[in-house]
């Protein structure tokens, strides 16, 4: 068999076949352009790119920026005008934030929220004149264009935001405090309804991206079951997968969820579910729940995996161990991809350790084969 | 008995969640002439013992955690102002961050929420809190614990540079450190020179318990 590109080594192994080797790959937006990653990447690394196939175009909205001091500390305040009032939302910014990429600090952390869009009952009114106002449009340039850049490198992954809880709970209303939960107690009809029209609203966006050049479909939903409970994922989580799903596969995409957190509470629930790839599943100590066990538990899912931020803290030599113990763990290496991190920026060693474990992890993976490995770069 | 109905509304306000009906139990409890530091004990603490046994089940998960401590804040709110000076003292301090360039307190919260069931004194400096000022509380506080929490492994090591902070203000002997976090692992604690690290946060207010018992490491 001839050796498989980058780009068919991670697809053929997100549709469930099995590839030449074990695909592993950068993240775009984590990734540290520069020797170590070229290096790395002519060793066998691919790049995958996130980029989203819509605009959206808000009517009846104006939208304003300031920045205030607030609390003694400089925020940049958005506010959004309607017929039925205002809302705001403050961000404070680490140094580097829109001076490179993704809305992220020069150390790769995005603005934190010290004012959320809802605080109160009387927000959830405005905001939902805010999502029945917005209009979904197809542009499918970002993802075409990264395409022609990457060819056979990588993928290309059109990203999706939370699904409407989540995006109360981590965007809208915020959990610090526990402030959605202590919402949703207090006023249900008000977040229920809010999900609701988020839900609406959202199915032009699902249609676009059932029609889009990207293969994978990636829903940033930041699952947790801590904060997610099954109760949770069940009610609110579950049917929006199985909207998104019934339309984009028609049309052949895979749909992918971003679940870095800890899961195993919703194991049993998310086997249940459409979704193809469980993406940015991380083993413990970080998740709670080891990548072959998961790979068990749901036998028609592809896993991609976020390599722990909290070995590479350890250095190198962690990092190889928990390389080789996460090879062990998934033998034969089948419907499984790494992706070197979903979190934040590797150093060079640590990427160039992980390559030198991953780049001679051919398929299917024995005992044998993984000792090998570990001899060859000891 | 009388006492007993009202002690007990104020334990099932608390185990069902119920912001309707605590206010009017604090409030009915203190009118029937029982003694605010009684209506803690007997009525709201044993009511968020029940919600940590059921989240410990598996039962209520956290969620019903962070609820059952809004609805305790708010019984609180009623029966801390009848409170003598000698009912507020408590014996064993914890003071808590999160550390700097962390935002996160989901977790720093809930491990205040059951430490305050526990019948610490916990004194929480929020998010975002300097090595320094995590040091100065120390020194201010004089807890018995210090606790810290990231969720970050950019953030993380934030703690080794308060631990070695506390050495060089000559407090570190004097507070135990622990510290939590999904990025945070046992081996990075070891680096540190934390003396533990939580798994969650169940099992951290357990260890911070066993540190202040005698006889199981506390003195």
């Amino acid at each position: 068999m001839p050796e498989m590109t980058r780009r068919e080594r991670i697809l053929t192994a997100s549709r469930g076949k099995r590839a030449d080797r074990l695909p592993f790959f950068h993240w775009w937006r984590h990734c540290q352009l520069g020797w170590a990653e070229r290096e790395c990447r002519n060793r066998g690394m691919g790049m995958a790119w996130a980029r989203p196939s819509y605009t959206t175009r808000l009517h009846d909205v104006s939208v304003t920026e300031q920045e205030v001091v607030s609390g003694g500390v400089t925020v940049f305040r958005k506010t959004y005008t309607t017929p039925v009032g205002s809302v705001s939302y403050d961000e404070q910014r680490e140094p580097g934030t829109g001076q490179w990429h993704g809305d992220r600090s020069w150390l790769d952390v995005t603005p934190w929220f010290t004012q959320r869009l809802i605080k109160e009952p009387a927000d959830y009114a405005v905001v939902k004149f805010i999502v029945e106002h917005t209009e979904y449009r197809a542009d499918y340039f970002p993802i075409e264009q990264a395409r022609d850049w990457l060819g056979e490198d990588g993928i290309v992954t059109d990203i999706h935001p939370h699904t409407p809880l989540q995006t109360l709970m981590i965007d809208w209303v915020g959990s610090e405090g526990g402030r959605f939960f202590i919402h949703h107690a207090k006023y249900p009809d008000l977040v229920e309804d809010l999900c609701q029209a988020i839900a609406k609203s959202r199915l032009p966006m699902y249609e676009i991206a059932a029609k889009s050049p990207a293969d994978v479909i990636l829903c940033g939903d930041n699952i947790d079951g801590v904060l997610v409970n099954p109760r949770l994922f069940e009610k609110f989580f579950m049917p929006e997968y199985e909207t998104m799903a019934s339309i984009l596969r028609p049309f052949d995409k895979l749909l992918g969820v971003h679940m870095d957190g800890r899961v195993a509470v919703l194991k049993d629930l998310i086997a249940r579910t459409p979704i193809d790839i469980i993406e940015a599943l991380h083993p413990p100590t970080m998740g709670d729940l080891p990548i072959g066990e998961a790979l068990a538990a749901w036998p028609d899912k592809v896993v991609w995996v976020g390599f722990p931020g909290s070995v590479y803290a350890l250095g190198t030599e962690a990092t190889k161990k928990a390389a080789l113990e996460l090879l062990r763990d998934v033998v034969p290496g089948d419907r499984l991809a790494i992706a070197m991190s979903t979190e934040n920026i590797v150093s060079n060693d640590n990427l160039r350790m992980v390559t030198s474990v991953l780049e001679n992890a051919e398929l299917p993976l024995t005992p044998e084969s993984i000792d090998r490995i570990e001899k060859s770069i000891a | 008995m009388a006492e007993d109905k009202y002690l007990a509304a104020l334990r099932e306000s608390i185990v069902h969640l119920d912001f309707a009906t605590i206010e009017t139990a604090a409030r009915q409890a203190i009118e029937a002439g029982i003694d605010p530091g009684t209506a803690i004990t007997q009525g709201i603490v044993p009511g968020m013992t029940i919600v940590g046994e059921k989240f410990e089940s598996g039962e209520y998960f956290l969620s019903e955690l962070v609820v059952a401590a809004e609805v305790m804040k708010m019984g609180m709110k009623v029966i801390n102002p009848h409170l003598k000076q000698a009912d507020r003292h408590i014996a064993r301090k914890v003071v808590i961050a999160t550390v700097e360039g962390d935002h996160h307190d989901l977790g720093k919260n809930i491990v205040t929420t059951l430490l305050i069931t526990q019948g610490f004194e916990v004194i929480d400096l929020g998010v975002d809190i300097t090595p320094g000022r995590i040091t100065d509380a120390v020194k201010e506080h004089q807890p018995d614990i210090l606790g810290m929490s990231a969720l970050l492994s950019l953030t993380m090591t934030k703690m080794g540079e308060t631990i070695e902070n506390l050495k060089e203000a000559g407090l570190r002997d004097r507070v135990r450190v622990i510290v939590g976090g999904t990025p945070v692992t046992p081996e990075f604690a070891d680096i540190i020179g934390a003396d533990y690290k939580a798994l969650n946060a169940l099992e951290g207010v357990k260890k911070c318990v066993e540190w202040v018992t005698p006889g199981k490491g506390g003195q």
